[in-house]
Order: C-alpha cells, then structure tokens, then sequence
C-alpha cells in the first residue's frame, strides 16, 4: 500500500530537469584577466557590495594604480594570519618583489607562492569561479597586476562553538566530547578515535546556494564497498537549495520515506559514530550541524546505547530487557488499559477491576476519550517545554503537574489509574530515545483504535505495523535483522550484551568484508600458576 | 510479475479486512456502565419452585472513599457492608429473572468477576439444573467461581452478612472458603469441577456448606460471622445430604486434596507437610474392592506428654496418626454409603482400570457401590520433632 502512495508521490513531483539546464548555462568558466582592475570589478559584482567582504588593494606608488590585492571575507577568516602572514609580508616586500621579478623574468604569483607568504596552504587557480568559491569558503585570495593567476590562501578562522558534553545523550562513563557545527572538528574528532589510515573522509558539496560540505566516513575494507557507492548515489542524487541541518541529507537519502520507523540513526556522540564505523557502518557528517548519521540503521540498535559497552556484561542486558519493557509500555499500555476497561473488564483481575471501577466513577468522558485527553495533555506539555524560553521552563512543569496530577484527578476528569497509565507511558517512552518519536504516534493510533475495536483493533494494528516493519530495509539491509531474518550470530548484541571478549566477529547482517573484530578465547583467566610449595616455613 | 505484485496486494488487503468480520463479544461497555456482581445467590421456593435471585453487587464509589481519602472513611465506617448492593428478584425461571434485572437497575450486570454462586438450603434440594444449565450455555459466567451451598435457609440470608475484614463480602466468602479448602477442612469446588463431577455420572457433585455463626463480642455485642460447617453432597442436581467436618476430611484425605493442616490425636498434634493417596480398585468377579493408599508426611508441633521423644515414640505417634486419618476416611465412606452417592470417585477409577468390565458395572453402580469393600492404608512418617526432645515438665 505504501509502494502505492509513493509511486503516486513521484507522479506529483515536478521534474527538475529544467533547473538543470539552466545551473549550467550559468556555469561556463571565466577565466582571470591581465587587468587587476578589471578582475577586481568582476569579483566585486559576483560578490555583491557586502560590508563583510574585503578587498585591499596595495601600491607602490601612491598616485598609480593598485599593483596587487588582497580578497578575504570578514569573520570567516583568522584575522591575525591575514594580517601577519599575508598583507604583512606582501606589503613590506612590494618593492622588492617587484624588482626580482623583472629580475629573475619569472612569474610574480609564484615568486609570492615560494618566497613571501609565510602560510601552509596555498593553491593557485585561473578561474573566477574557484576564487570566488574560494573567498567564500574563508579563504583569502591574492591578485596581481599583470598576472593570471590568483592565489587561495586556506585561512579559515571562523568562531566556532567548544567541544561541549553531548546534551542529547548523556554519558556516564564514556567519553564527554560530542560533535560540534564544524565538519573539520567532527573529522578530526573521529580521527582522533581511529588511527587507522584507511579511515575515509570522502567529501563532496551538496546545495546549489548553500555548498555545504559533506562527508561520508568509513574505514576501507571493514564498511562494504557497495554500500558505500549506494550512499554516494543517494547524496549525489540530491539537488536543492540548502542543506540547513543534517536532517535535511536524512530526509533524501532514507529507505523508506513513508515508515513511521527510521532507518537513519543519528547521533551527536563521536565514541557512536567511531563504535558503528567500526561494525561496518558509514557515517555521514554534515557541516553546521552537531549531529552525525549513521547507515544502515536497523530496528534494534535503538535498544542499543553506547555506555552498554563501557559497562558489564550482566546490567548491560539487563538494562536491554528494560529498554524494550519500555518501549512495548510506551506503545501498548494506554491502548490496552482503554480496551480492558472498555471492551474486556473480565481480563482486569478482580480486585484491580473493582479499584479501576471506583476510580472511574463519576468521570465524564469514556475512557478512549480520558485517555486521548491525558495524551494529548502530556504531548502539549512536552513540546511546550522543549520549545518555550528556557527561563519559563519550571513555571511550566509546576503548571503541568499540578493540572495533570492533583486538580484533574481531584476535580473528577480524569480517573487516577489513567493518570498512572500516562505518566507511566511518558518515562517509558524516554527510554527509547531513538523510537521516541515514532513511539508518540503509534501510542496515539493504537489508542484512538482501543477505544473502537478493544484489543481486537489493537491486534489489527500491530499486525499492520508488523508486516511494515519486516519489509523495511536500512541500504539493503532487513530492518529487523538480527531477530528476522534470524541471525543467531547476531542476538548475541540484541537482547543480550555478550562480553566483549565473547563478540569476536562484526555484525554478519552488515556484510562488512573483514569479518575479525578480534581474535577469540580473551576471556580473561586467572593466571596458570604452578602452586606454591612453601607450606613449610 | 507486475500481476503477482497486485496479487499480494490484494491479498494483504483481503487478510486486513477479513478479521473484522470475526464475530466475538466486542462491543464497548464502559465500566461506569457496569454493576460487578460480586456473589450470586440462587433460592427455589419448596413449593411453587419459584426462583429467587439475590445479586450482591459492587458500589464503586464507596470503595474509593474507603480507599482514598480517610476523612470520609473514618465517618462512614459505621456501615460494613456500604460498599455492596443487595438486590433481589423473583420469577417463574432463573433467566427470566435474569432478563428482567434491566427493569430496575441503572447499570447492566457484569458476571464475569461473580466469585460466588451460594444456594439455598431449600432450593437446592429441589434441583439447580436450570442453573447448572444456564451458567455452562453463557459465554459471561466463568467456570472458576465458587459453588457455596447456604447451610441456612436461603441464599440472601449469607449474602447479607458481613464477614472477615473485606468490604465485598462475596469475595470475604470466597476468600474463606479457598483457605478452608488450604488447610484440608472442606472442599472448595469451582463451577467447573462441579460440572465434570456432573459429566461422570456415578461421582456425586459436592460443595461447601455456609452457615452463620453467631459471636458475642465484648460488652455483649453480638456479631454475626460466615463458616463453612460441612460438605453437600448431591446427586446429580439436588442436595441429598451433607458431611460433618470430620467427615469432610475424611473425603479430601481420600480425594488426594490434602494440601496443609492439622491432624490431631490423643498425644500431640501434627502439622501435615506432604500428603498423596491414591485409589486403587481392583475386581474380584463382581465383587469391588476399593484400596485407598495414604502417604503423609508430618511435624510435630505438639506433645502433651512429659517424656522425652524417643524413635520408638515416634513411632507410635506415626502408627497414632495413621489410625486417626484412617478413621476419618471410614467415617466419610460411611457416609457415603449411607447416602449411596459416590463422592470419592470410585466408579471412575473402575472405570479407568477396567474398562470392558465397566460397561456392565455402569447400569448397576448404585446398587454395587454400597457393598463396596473399602480398605484404606495409610502410611505416614514424622520428619521433624521439634526445636526440643525433651519435655519442659518431666515426669
């Protein structure tokens, strides 16, 4: 049914080959003139007449005419390194570089390259439009009169926000970096983690206007080749505007665009991304966003978390078993307490049935309503508190519990054990962090179908979302895998966490073409020592 | 292939939509619609045969008071029975009067949490048939609730009496009546065990007896309490008798429905730990022998003599306890054979072991099961005297 829906979609879609034609009309290449001055006026139209960017033209001689400049934009670059390193040695050596130019009859710009500029990173380029991409990535160009060629001087130096705890994903006793909005701090980040050279950083430029930088990260020979090309088709397929936020890339590369469930995970911790590389996984970093994706994603790595791994073995799995608890609460529970109190009080034992009788008494509402109604409730309050101004936080929360807990209850709305039943739901469904979403819809849905049909509906429900969830594919990859297709291998990170010295082989539903994680039998063992014989002193 | 795609799509429509047109109970009845009928009590006037339903119902809302908020509580404690409902109907059949309970309730009754289903003294030895009927044909009656039989006249007589320390006295009654059956006092017989001793046709269906016992308390006061004082035995759908306690006993020791409890001689009382026994018939031409095997394990609890116990006292104490059991199980075959109903299930074990045999017996059983010759054997064995072995008053 979904195939249905979305072969109709793609009818919908406009075709965007007209768009096409056009970006290349544009793009024939311009290439530098002799003329500084007039190079100098096709930058400035290109680049418009902003005041952050910056052109200084530098003479010899006061009365003539410039003799070379410097292009950079304000507040992308390191002001100090423009200043020290590039006008500094440019200015001071004007004379100087002039006359040894004519000198030597060799080129200026090179002679700038090899002999003046005191930077790391220099290219040289003829065209217009590398310069003007250039400036515009934080680079500094560099032009002189009489030549036609430009210098790009990497100066990038922007503000850029600290390194800071995730505040996502709370750590406890793993490491406390989390990803930043620079992509060569993420890289680095992940670099730092894996020191393996065949660590890959493959990058490419997504969006006509905004030229975000992407990257996708993998290790050669452990993340299967073929995934990764589908990855590189799946990004360069994309042509819009603007990538604002990794969730942009989310959204045009996932499986499955019509499931409730994702098959993306996303992640603002380094120590994941580096865990999941290193399964077999690819990453996708996005520039100017803290967050990083990770394919293919399946439908149990939401019950996994990273600190199961930096903890022991037997909490580890036990704490798995509370996640799912958690999440099959967060879905079923306010849908089957409205079809037991609704349609098969006989399923209540009997004393809970008579408790539930006597706090349902005198409500006004059915219980399908109550229960959409305390739902609802808590959503608003959710999504208030996430959205509001922090300062009004704790005005809200005090507001939220007391009409939720005490006055509905007290003023006859909404029974206790309804009250129970939803508060209930709410933690639960926090612990699932990454089904949290698609957990808010599913509850609603299985509890509006509770409230017509009893569990009767809510078993059609399943059914459906079941059948859903077992044809999604995360890159090939069945969503439910391990569990189905069965892969005994693979339950030993599912429902349980087996020691690490236990997991000597990658995940085998991923493929990965190195299938040694480590070699077996690390179980540590007390040391076989020969008994001591010293009994008689 | 594009065909075969459509196919299961269809398919997958087909086995979406069909389920909905299952039949089953479905339909939505909130539980502010609901009266929980806690007990039931069934009475049969003697002479008109008449049916008299007592319905003790639940009042959700007194409970929440008690429950709750201990303001309320505390003032309107004066009432025991506040939270139930007594309400009582009469017609020509059971489901007459069934049916016409809408005419004047407010709410639709609700019998699957009914724990108790009590009759009266007077009606059941007229036959419950329509009942047994009614309650094995509707889907809303479960099997594992509790046949009492009403040692007093009628069944509203118990319905009404407060009892032990639960607000709904039906489920106080069942409450009492499982723990009685806990201990090895009296049987505590479920719908269902009911009817399979029905099916068998030689087993005669029993059921606990309820009768009210009357406490004076301090100053004077008199409180009326529930007990269970003996066993009914029917046949087929009427009463025709009952056990004493002892005799009660007898038929669980013989029934192997020894669970815990006492057993008490002369010497010492002992606190059963295990017990098994088992029936063992055997045919000897057309004579039936019937051996009832009885292991039991106990600890002494109590001794009232002053000497130190010894193995050999032990022994005596084990030969002491079997005499005991063996003639509680003589008085409960006595019984029995007196009332000529066979509540131990004698017949079904010939039957089990000899079943050609059985087919001649069958037509004939309550003539043969009165000459029965009943041997019964019990062996116990006393694991632990105690924290001390010798007594605290020596001779």
């Amino acid at each position: 049914m979904f195939r249905l829906l979305s072969k109709k979609m793609r009818r919908w879609r406009p075709s965007s080959s007209d768009n096409q034609t056009q970006a290349k009309q544009n793009g024939s290449p311009k290439y530098l003139s002799q003329n500084l001055e007039g190079n100098l006026q096709i930058l400035r139209e290109a680049l418009g007449q902003s005041s952050d960017v910056i052109i200084r033209d530098m003479k010899i001689n006061s009365n003539s005419k410039a003799d070379a400049a410097v292009i950079y934009i304000d507040g992308l670059v390191d002001r100090n390194l423009v200043n020290h390193d590039i006008l500094q040695p440019l200015m001071f050596n004007l004379q100087v570089i002039k006359d040894n130019v004519k000198e030597r009859h060799s080129s200026l710009i090179d002679y700038i390259k090899s002999s003046v500029l005191t930077v790391g990173q220099i290219s040289d380029t003829k065209d217009i439009d590398t310069v003007i991409s250039g400036v515009l990535l934080g680079n500094t160009a560099v032009l002189a009169e009489g030549v036609t060629q430009a210098l790009l001087i990497d100066t990038k130096g922007w503000e850029t926000r600290n390194i800071e705890e995730p505040s996502n994903e709370v750590s406890i006793r793993g490491p406390k970096d989390s990803f930043t909005e620079t992509l060569r701090t993420n890289t680095a980040l992940l670099r730092r983690r894996i020191r393996d050279p065949r660590l890959t950083f493959q990058s490419l430029q997504i969006g006509e206007r905004s030229k975000t930088d992407v990257a996708v990260a993998y290790i050669k020979g452990i993340t299967p080749d073929n995934l990764i090309s589908e990855i590189n088709q799946r990004l360069e397929r994309i042509d819009t505007d603007a990538i604002l936020d990794i969730g942009y890339i989310e959204q045009f590369i996932e499986d499955s665009p019509l499931s409730l469930f994702p098959t993306v995970g996303i992640t603002q911790r380094p120590d994941v991304v580096a865990a999941k590389i290193l399964e077999g996984r690819a990453a996708i970093l996005v520039d100017g966003s803290p967050m990083a994706l990770t394919m293919p994603f399946l439908f149990m790595e939401g019950f996994q978390n990273q600190e199961d791994y930096y903890a022991r073995p037997f909490f580890s799995s036990s704490i798995r078993w509370l996640r799912l608890l958690g999440f099959i609460l967060s879905i079923y529970l306010p849908g089957t307490f409205v079809s037991l109190t609704a349609f098969h009080p006989e399923l209540f034992p009997t004393q809970l049935l008579v408790s539930v009788a006597a706090a349902r008494e005198g409500i006004p509402f059915p219980v399908a309503v109550e229960a959409l109604l305390m739902l609802s409730l808590f959503e608003i309050l959710r999504e208030a508190g996430l959205r509001m101004p922090r300062s009004l936080g704790p005005a809200v929360s005090i507001v939220g519990a007391l009409v939720i807990g005490q006055a509905a209850v007290s003023a006859g709305l909404v029974g206790a054990p309804m009250v129970i039943v939803v508060a209930t739901t709410a933690i639960a469904s926090f612990l699932v962090v990454p089904y949290a979403d698609a957990g808010a819809l599913l509850r609603f849905i299985m509890t509006v179908v509770a409230g017509f049909l009893g569990l009767f509906g809510m078993v059609i429900i399943q059914l459906e979302i079941l059948s859903n969830m077992a044809a999604l594919r995360s890159l090939g990859v069945p969503y439910l895998s391990p569990v189905s297709p069965l892969n005994l291998c693979g339950l030993k990170d599912t429902f349980l966490r087996a020691p690490l010295w236990a997991m000597d082989s990658r995940p085998e539903f991923l493929d990965s073409p190195d299938k040694r994680r480590q070699s077996p039998g690390q179980m540590p063992r007390v040391p076989q020592t020969k008994p001591n014989k010293r009994e008689g002193q | 292939m594009k065909r075969e795609k459509r196919i299961k799509i269809y398919v997958a429509i087909l086995l979406t939509i069909m389920p909905g047109f299952l039949s089953g109970c479905w339909d939505s009845h909130e539980l502010n619609t609901l009266s929980i009928v806690s007990g039931l009590g069934w009475d049969i006037d003697q002479d008109t045969g008449e049916v008299t339903l007592t319905y003790q119902s639940i009042i959700p809302s007194e409970i929440e008071s008690s429950s709750s908020s201990n303001e309320g509580g505390g003032q309107k404690g004066g009432n025991p029975l506040r939270a139930i409902q007594l309400d009582q109907d009469t017609g020509a059949s059971p489901y007459e009067v069934l049916s016409r309970y809408a005419q004047h309730a407010s709410r639709i009754p609700f019998y699957e949490h009914t724990q108790v289903y009590i009759f009266g003294k007077d009606g059941v030895q007229r036959g419950i048939y329509p009942f047994l009927d009614t309650q094995a044909r509707n889907p809303v009656s479960r099997p594992n609730a509790l046949m009492v039989v009403s040692a007093e006249k009628t069944a509203s007589d118990i319905l009404g009496v407060q009892d032990g320390m639960e607000n709904i006295q039906a489920f106080g009654m069942a409450a009492e009546i499982k723990l009685s059956a806990t201990f090895s006092k009296f049987p505590a017989v479920t719908v269902l065990q009911f009817q399979n001793r029905l099916l068998s046709k030689t087993t005669a269906p029993i059921a606990p007896m309820v009768g009210i016992f009357e406490q004076t308390g301090r100053e004077g006061k008199k409180t009326q309490k529930i007990r269970v004082v003996g066993t009914a035995v029917f046949k087929g759908d009427r009463m025709i008798g009952e056990l004493n306690e002892r005799e009660s006993s007898g038929l669980l020791w013989a029934i192997n429905e020894i669970k815990i409890g006492f057993v008490t001689i002369p010497e010492a009382n002992l606190e059963i730990v295990k017990a098994k026994s088992k029936i063992v018939p055997e045919l000897q031409g057309d004579q039936v022998k019937i051996t009832i095997e009885i292991d039991q394990e106990s600890n002494l609890v109590q001794y009232n003599g002053h000497q130190g116990i010894t193995a050999d006292l032990v022994q005596e104490l084990e030969k002491g306890q079997a005499k005991e059991i063996e003639s509680q199980v003589r008085a409960a075959v006595e019984k029995s054979f007196d009332l000529e109903a066979d509540v131990f299930g004698f017949g079904d074990a010939v039957h089990r072991k000899y079943k050609k045999e059985w087919k001649e017996l069958k037509p004939r059983w309550d003539d043969i099961y009165p000459c029965i010759e009943v041997v019964i054997k019990a062996k116990t064995h006393i694991n632990e005297i105690g924290e001390i072995n010798q007594a605290l008053i020596k001779d």
